[in-house]
């Protein structure tokens, strides 16, 4: 399977809060995120995946979107988003979906 | 691509300063019980384990659960446990999963006597941003000696080895008491190669949060003399260090005239800037140790978020008329260096505005010293 085709979803051990109108990702577990005193914020891009990120959507579809709504050459938007989607799957905040999950 | 993800780090959280700006009650404080296992000698809180009265009146799991959904909706981030001693509450795990799956850093005070397999698996899965746990003695004669509990050293080696030995990190700190003061530097060589955080130790001893004449006098018999506090405080190089700047603070301050108090406001520090605490019983105040009546207000009767807009405001702009606080204590150089709040004020003499003259001492012993060192 190509990694167009994944399908990713949030993990289950992290909490998002939104404080000042800033996404903050709140690891829930220990091995979440690399350092225990540490928290993620995304910026308007990264929240914009984030927000396509559920589980039933495939990185291509994402792309699609996310291409709309930015207007950048579809080559550049899909290695933006493969690298972010891969920093988030480094650090467990998301797990890929098997297909057969997906309804 | 990683910029837009971006790591906060705790001490570098670019929200603090928004946060204050706007009042967000950022970080919270929870006792959640005032009875404790031990009976400490210096203890400014606890009630017997037993004490029913006392356990009927705390927060129920239910009602603490209304609290913190509604701190969470206002922007809480932080949240610690304190007690008494948290973990005599049967519901301590549920109430501790609960803050963790709102998305709070959860932090946890304890004497760790009563630490479990159990519990340490929860901490194991689900990590407190800190784990606290207080050493009263390294040798089972100087800790019962202050906890006045048969038992309670071996409880309190057992929990600590529990969680040593599935690895969950925890801080260790000590109060510095006339009754430990001779094992203070080997409670020191006991903490440092177990403690997550730096070693750090209080000598500063407050009186019963409820008033209580004999346990006050036990107290104060505790208490090390300023020069004592001065002698330990030196020969800690962190600590002196913290104390340096401090004064380096106050020299700063000094050259604006006027800004202390020039409208005798007696809350001077940062309690309910970004910050509150609830004790166990529902009362929401500024800090654990304001327990002054016209301080307190009851979660029972109201809300969280009508404290924090309303009352808050109402306790910080208190004044003082008392001549000798504003000249000797709201206007005094050293206040940073001082114990003194209206807080203890009240603990020590019944008033929002006395001075306390054991206090005022220790600051100068304090500023002394450390001129002398520079």
């Amino acid at each position: 399977m190509g990694k167009l085709e994944i399908i990713y979803a949030k993990s289950q051990d992290l909490v998002e809060r939104e404080i000042e109108g800033e996404l903050i990702i709140v690891p829930l577990t220990s091995g979440i995120g690399d350092l225990e005193d540490e928290l993620f914020s995304l910026n308007e891009i990264g929240r914009d995946v984030w927000a396509r990120i559920d589980g039933k959507r495939r990185v291509s579809q994402i792309v699609k979107e996310l291409e709309k709504i930015y207007q950048v050459e579809r080559g550049k938007i899909t290695a933006d988003v493969l690298g972010f989607l891969a920093e988030l799957a480094k650090r467990k905040l998301i797990v890929e979906e098997s297909p057969c999950q997906v309804t | 691509m990683s910029g837009y993800l971006e790591e906060l780090k705790l001490p570098d959280f670019h929200l603090w300063k928004r946060t204050e700006e706007k009042r967000i009650p950022l970080s919270a404080e929870i006792e959640l019980t005032e009875r404790c296992n031990n009976n400490c000698v210096h203890c400014y809180i606890n009630l017997a384990a037993n004490d029913e009265k006392a356990r009927k009146r705390e927060l129920s799991f239910r009602e603490i659960r209304g609290i913190v959904d509604e701190a969470v909706q206002m922007g809480c981030l932080w949240w610690l446990i304190s007690g008494g001693e948290p973990l005599l509450r049967e519901d301590f795990a549920d109430i501790y999963l609960y803050l963790k799956k709102k998305g709070l850093l959860t932090s946890v005070f304890t004497n760790a006597t009563l630490i479990t397999p159990e519990l340490v698996s929860l901490f194991k899965k689900y990590p407190p941003r800190e784990l606290e746990i207080t050493v009263y003695g390294i040798t089972q004669k100087t800790y019962e000696r202050i906890t006045r509990t048969p038992g309670s050293f071996e409880a309190f080696m057992k929990g600590i080895n529990l969680l040593k030995r599935v690895d969950v990190p925890f801080t260790l700190k000590a109060m510095a008491l006339r009754s430990n003061i001779n094992e203070l530097e080997a409670i020191k060589d006991f903490c440092k190669p177990i403690s997550k955080g730096p070693f750090r130790f209080d000598p500063f001893l407050h009186l019963r949060l409820r008033p209580n004449g004999k346990r006050n006098r036990q107290i104060r018999n505790e208490r090390l003399s300023p020069k004592e506090v001065v002698s330990i405080e030196l020969s800690d190089k962190k600590r002196k260090n913290g104390l340096l700047k401090q004064i380096c603070e106050e020299k700063k301050i000094g050259q604006e005239p006027g800004h202390f108090n020039d409208d005798n406001q007696l809350f001077y520090c940062g309690a309910g800037r970004t910050s509150f605490t609830i004790d166990s019983y529902g009362f929401f105040k500024l800090c654990s140790s304001l327990s002054h009546p016209d301080c307190l207000y009851d979660l029972k009767k109201g809300s969280l978020r009508e404290a924090w807009e309303k009352y808050v405001s109402k306790v910080r702009t208190m004044r003082t008329e008392d001549e000798e606080c504003r000249k000797r204590c709201l206007s005094c150089s050293l206040i940073n260096l001082c114990m003194w709040c209206p807080a203890t004020a009240y603990l020590e003499c019944g008033k929002l505005d006395q001075h306390i003259e054991d206090f005022c001492q220790v600051a100068h012993a304090r500023a002394e010293a450390l001129v002398n060192t520079q």
